[in-house]
């Protein structure tokens, strides 16, 4: 699964740290997802989306189209 | 939604989950070493007190398992999913061993063997398990 963690984080200029802070979460994970080598569970999924205020959707993909 | 009680609040869950484990992990290797010692050095094989030092040993152990799960529900999702993954890879391994080691004095390779011998790849097995998984998926 692909995700723009990274980039939305960085348009609010947010740390990892900041990050994990809102979701509750340590930094390591934060830091594993945004390198894809981690997928959320469902309910990390949506308040991430709710952290940054965007559908789930916009936030995270499939890595390829099936 | 306020993040620091978020942060604050899983570190000092962590934290106290943590402690709670190490106290019961303390108590059922203290109660062990009881049993084991005891009834030679203290109470001389007096069998009422053995049997209250394996009950002793057995409530120690119980509480330890349950302060492990409510550590292991208290962390986040990911040290979660790296201490299972961790605990399956421990348990393949542990029965292989057992087999292995088992059957060693059986094809006369070994005069005896020893149950600690087991734990001690157990517990070797775990920790080389969660810290090459953690750092697999944490590595800047």
């Amino acid at each position: 699964m692909k995700n723009r963690l990274k980039v939305l984080r960085a348009e609010r200029d947010w740390t990892q740290a900041d990050l994990a802070n809102q979701l509750g979460v340590t930094r390591q994970t934060v830091n594993a997802i945004e390198k894809g080598k981690y997928d959320p569970s469902l309910p990390l999924a949506f308040k991430i989306a709710e952290v940054f205020g965007l559908p789930i959707e916009q936030i995270f993909s499939p890595a390829r189209d099936a | 939604m306020n993040p620091s009680k978020n942060t604050n609040t899983l570190a000092r869950g962590i934290k106290r989950s943590g402690l709670r484990l190490f106290i019961f992990t303390s108590a059922w290797v203290g109660s062990t070493a009881l049993l084991t010692f005891g009834p030679r050095l203290l109470w001389e094989y007096n069998v009422p007190v053995t049997v209250g030092a394996i009950t002793l040993n057995v409530l120690a152990g119980v509480m330890m398992l349950f302060a492990f799960f409510r550590h292991l529900k208290t962390m986040d999702e990911l040290q979660r999913q790296t201490h299972l993954e961790a605990m399956a890879l421990t348990l393949g391994v542990t029965m292989i061993f057992t087999v292995i080691y088992g059957s060693l004095t059986t094809v006369q390779l070994l005069p005896e063997t020893r149950p600690a011998n087991i734990l001690f790849v157990t517990g070797i097995t775990y920790i080389v398990s969660v810290s090459r998984l953690w750092a697999g998926r944490t590595s800047e």
